[in-house]
């Protein structure tokens, strides 16, 4: 029994933890370039919504799982156009992707309200999952959880590995000097940024499609805010990004097997906000900050005349 | 420059907000009130009072969107405005709680005759509102405080709790039986116990367990709960949320091959879970709406002669349904095994299965004056004092103020620290 509870918690941690995964994982990208994207929690919902309405349309989720992406790239060349092209405030124009996203949903979702929908079905992995313990913790899901999982040492070696991710960060960095290297700065933003949009699209399609699949409005219910938030927990590295991501998972797998134990949820809830608020107040020193790499030039528009 | 940039974007941001609105879809999801006008398809009106019309306001506290609570007042809402040829009706939906006061300002110089507040915490915003504006009439959902002009009206959902908890007791395996609660609520706790009375009467091994979400409303969350409450051993689940999910947790579960029965909440959910949902509390505030109406038409109610008038419907004024979808009170795949459990009547001892049971408390509880309810003592709480004597049926005071648990409920009611 005592087991069957501990595989329980660890298995809902993996799947709680996936779109908040995924959306950090996305959101990495758009910081590192140089661009905070507060719309995270708007092009999630709009993800969500699209991926139910198209599985609805089309009776295949991971069409569903494919428009949710588009939704949230499209969404993201809004957030781009404004903060890279018009240079402007990214904080204004994330808050409002947001909003709007929320609102948007709302309004395309009306006439889904009380559908029911084909969810994408677990895929266990042959033999794996038959290891004892691990097999249903690890390898008894769906491949959205997969994907999530297999994008973390990808985009970690893209990052830090490769010619791409040195000319991410420098441009995040330093983007005067990485356009006086030939580096195009306009172009890797949008690109990073549609990154982000496309990742959390897809976690708005893990909401909708696998956790709870149904569409209610407001169905993320802040998750977007967690990722921004997760990001700086995870330092901008999608390494740490999976260690967070299932950190806040497993509070929220756990705090219902907590709570009788007298340990109120209001407590849990903000044990993450908590860990997000250390973290951040450990950023800001100028040492730490360098030594894990905060993109310097995180929220500033650039442009060339300016110097 | 600078600046420019800022304008040119936000210039950009409203033409999309413009596109998107032009794409012709329903009412606008942000709080604003939104005019629906009636269609004229009933039959016309007598001539003498054809002239007569009345515009009513409701102020919602959620999204229409959701899958529960602030739904149901809109379907309400919009069948009363089909009947009604005289009535025009209007909304506002997640009006957060602080905020109804200015709502209702804006209704009333708008020129509405009635305003229907539909969240407890708008209960002394509306108090204050009918004080300001004697003329008008207004009527505020789940609270306890009137005045002159100011009535109250509730659908309560305990005898269906109670039928539900029949059959959950019936169907439990473990014994061992979850509920997914919203807030530790007086209304909540009262839904919860008789669940647990319900479970009482058929099984005296069975044990419910509790999950406060803190949260009418939180997909993520429920599914959390009912995944840890099913990690446990529960193999039974009811819930208060306005969502689905608790049900489609229990589906996943039963195509997985751990069958678990689960009761639904609010809105019809059979198609969300067709091998595990059993039964469910299904809401009409239409019906409360009508008669609350047709009396301010016909001049029965008015500005003055609301302070006694209190509704407190349900199973006899058809204000809730037993069932997972509208005239399906049980979910056809589990009437064989409801059927297969014998239990004895605790009134008259005579052998029934849970089925009967339920048909026979369902047909008790519907009647004019019902002869059977499920706060009838002797009923205990869990230190076991004695809180209903044998005999005594808890009547809307003690039932309205509930803050303490049934014997064979597990935990305590958070209380407020």
């Amino acid at each position: 029994m005592e087991v069957e509870l501990i595989i329980s918690v660890l298995k809902l941690t993996m799947e709680a933890g996936t779109p908040l995964l995924l959306g950090t994982l996305g959101e990495i990208y758009a910081e590192r370039s140089g661009v905070l994207n507060l719309g995270v929690e708007g092009m999630m919902i709009m993800g969500a919504v699209t991926a139910f309405a198209s599985t609805i349309y089309t009776g295949n989720p991971w069409v569903g799982v494919a428009a949710a992406a588009a939704v949230g790239g499209l969404m993201s060349l809004i957030h781009s156009f404004i903060s890279i092209t018009l240079k402007g405030n990214q904080i204004v124009s994330g808050l409002a992707l947001t909003m709007f996203g929320l609102g948007l949903s709302g309004l395309i979702g009306k006439n889904y309200i009380g559908l029911t929908v084909r969810r994408i079905n677990e895929f266990s992995i042959p033999a794996l999952s038959k290891i004892p313990f691990l097999g249903p913790i690890i390898f008894q899901h769906d491949l959205l959880v997969y994907l999530s999982l297999a994008l973390v040492p990808i985009m970690w070696f893209i990052l830090f590995k490769t010619r791409i991710g040195i000319n991410i960060r420098s441009v995040g960095e330093n983007p005067a000097a990485a356009d006086t290297l030939g580096v195009n700065v306009v172009l890797t933003r949008y690109l990073c940024v549609f990154t982000g949009g496309v990742l959390a699209g897809v976690a708005g399609a893990y909401l909708s499609l696998v956790y709870t699949p149904e569409w209610i409005e407001g169905m993320t219910a802040g998750k977007g805010w967690i990722v921004i938030a997760l990001t700086i927990f995870s330092t901008w590295n999608p390494l740490n990004a999976l260690v967070g991501a299932y950190l806040f998972g497993g509070i929220d797998a756990i705090q219902f097997n907590l709570q009788p134990l007298g340990i109120p949820v209001n407590v849990l809830k903000m044990l993450p906000y908590l860990m997000t608020i250390i973290v951040l107040l450990m950023v800001t020193r100028k040492t730490i900050r360098k030594k894990i790499g905060a993109p310097a030039a995180l929220g500033i528009p650039y442009s060339r005349e300016e110097k | 420059m600078k600046s420019k940039y800022g304008i040119i974007g936000l210039a950009w941001f409203l033409l999309l907000l413009l596109i998107a609105g032009c794409v012709g879809q329903p009412p606008s999801p942000s709080p604003k009130p939104t005019t629906v006008t009636p269609t004229p398809t009933s039959t016309p009106t007598p001539s003498s009072v054809s002239e007569k019309k009345i515009k009513a306001a409701f102020i919602y506290v959620g999204p229409i969107g959701d899958y529960g609570w602030t739904h149901a007042h809109d379907k309400a809402r919009k069948y009363v405005d089909n009947l009604f040829p005289w009535l025009k009706t209007s909304y506002a939906e997640s009006v957060a709680e602080g905020d109804a006061d200015r709502y209702i300002d804006r209704f009333i110089h708008e020129g509405y005759d009635v305003v229907f507040t539909t969240s407890f915490g708008y209960m002394d915003s509306t108090i204050e509102a009918g004080k300001k504006y004697p003329d008008k009439i207004f009527f505020h959902c789940s609270g306890y405080k009137r005045y002159k002009n100011v009535g109250t009206y509730f659908a309560e959902f305990y005898q269906l709790y109670y039928l539900n908890g029949l059959m959950a007791g019936a169907l439990t395996k473990s014994n061992k039986i979850g509920y997914v609660g919203a807030y530790p609520t007086p209304e909540v706790v009262r839904h919860i116990n008789a669940f647990a009375l319900g479970i009482k009467e058929v099984n005296s091994e069975a044990k419910v367990y509790v999950r406060w979400l803190f949260s009418w409303y939180d997909p993520s969350k429920a599914k959390e709960a009912a995944e840890s409450l099913i990690a446990e051993g529960v193999d039974t689940l009811a819930f208060t949320e306005d969502s689905p999910t608790v049900v489609e947790v229990g589906q996943e579960h039963t195509e997985k091959g751990q069958q678990i029965y689960t009761f639904a909440h609010y809105s019809p959910m059979l198609k969300f879970g067709p091998d595990t949902v059993v039964s469910g509390q299904l809401v009409h505030w239409e019906k409360i709406y009508e008669d609350i109406l047709s009396k301010i038409y016909t001049g029965i109610y008015n500005s003055t002669n609301l302070e006694n008038v209190d509704y407190w419907w349900m199973l006899k004024e058809h204000a809730v349904e037993l069932g997972v979808d509208y005239g399906t009170p049980i979910n056809p795949k589990f009437i064989n095994q409801l059927k297969a459990v014998k239990v004895k009547e605790k009134v008259t001892g005579q052998e029934m299965s849970v089925y009967d049971l339920v048909m026979l408390r369902l047909k008790q509880m519907s009647e004019e004056v019902p002869t059977f309810d499920p706060y009838t003592g002797p009923i205990y709480d869990q230190n076991g004092k004695l809180r209903a004597k044998p005999g005594e049926r808890l009547g809307h005071d003690p039932l309205w103020t509930m803050d303490w648990f049934v014997s064979n409920v597990v935990g305590e009611v958070p209380k407020p620290s």
